[in-house]
């Protein structure tokens, strides 16, 4: 196996951990109830099971959704194609996945303020990969212009 | 897209094949079929040049403006 730092090479491995961590997310779907539970009993505070276990539900389906596309992305970029309006809708869902994260986390900061951190670091993730996503139109568009220029 | 390209009527009026016109204007059949067939975004000067002398006309002879109304119908 050749393991030289290739671009291929940095692909699969970026493909790789997208696969891994989406294996995660779809596994702490089935482990939220403990974990909360656990939390509760760890943290000392007034106890927030329900709320928390609802809030990391949600959040982990936003996860599992865009990893899914993330992974979706990573596939097609490792077949050349790059600027195509499927890759523009996969970082178009990403960002609002990270919307719906911060929406998620910001509700959860009436009970742990922390989690407004969380929030903020979504949303501000959320906005790049919007300017991403308008730029890769933009990229589309462009290249669809250009392979139709005669 | 309210520009036509009546490549096809000019192509018929020369008698020449698609085939042979897009060797004599140095562009791939594909490309040729992408500009009968009114997909093509933009024309090259060049083409359009080359086009023109080949079967001897008129930029206006192969491209035709076609004014649409509000829903987009021509």
């Amino acid at each position: 196996m050749n393991l030289k730092w290739t671009s291929a090479n940095s692909l699969r491995l970026s493909r790789i951990l997208t696969i891994a961590v989406l294996v995660l997310a779809v596994g702490i779907l089935f482990l939220i109830p403990v974990i909360t539970q656990w939390y509760d009993d760890v943290s000392g505070r007034e106890p927030i099971m329900p709320v928390l276990t609802v809030c990391l539900y949600i959040s982990d389906i936003f996860a599992v959704l865009a990893l899914w596309e993330l992974n979706t992305l990573l596939a097609n970029i490792s077949k050349q194609e790059l600027f195509t309006e499927r890759n523009t809708k996969c970082v178009r869902v990403i960002s609002w996945c990270c919307f719906g994260l911060a929406a998620v986390f910001a509700v959860l900061s009436f009970w742990r303020l922390l989690a407004l951190l969380v929030a903020v670091i979504a949303a501000f993730v959320g906005l790049i990969l919007r300017v991403v996503k308008n730029m890769l139109a933009t990229a589309t568009e462009l290249r669809e212009e250009n392979d139709y220029t005669i | 897209m309210p520009i036509i390209v009546n490549l096809d009527v000019m192509m018929a009026k020369r008698k020449i094949s698609a085939g042979n016109l897009a060797e004599r204007v140095d562009i791939t059949p594909a490309n040729l079929s992408i500009l009968k067939n009114n997909k093509a975004k933009a024309v090259r000067f060049s083409t359009l040049e080359a086009l023109c002398r080949e079967l001897d006309c008129q930029p206006g002879d192969i491209l035709e403006f076609v004014r649409e109304d509000k829903f987009g119908n021509e």
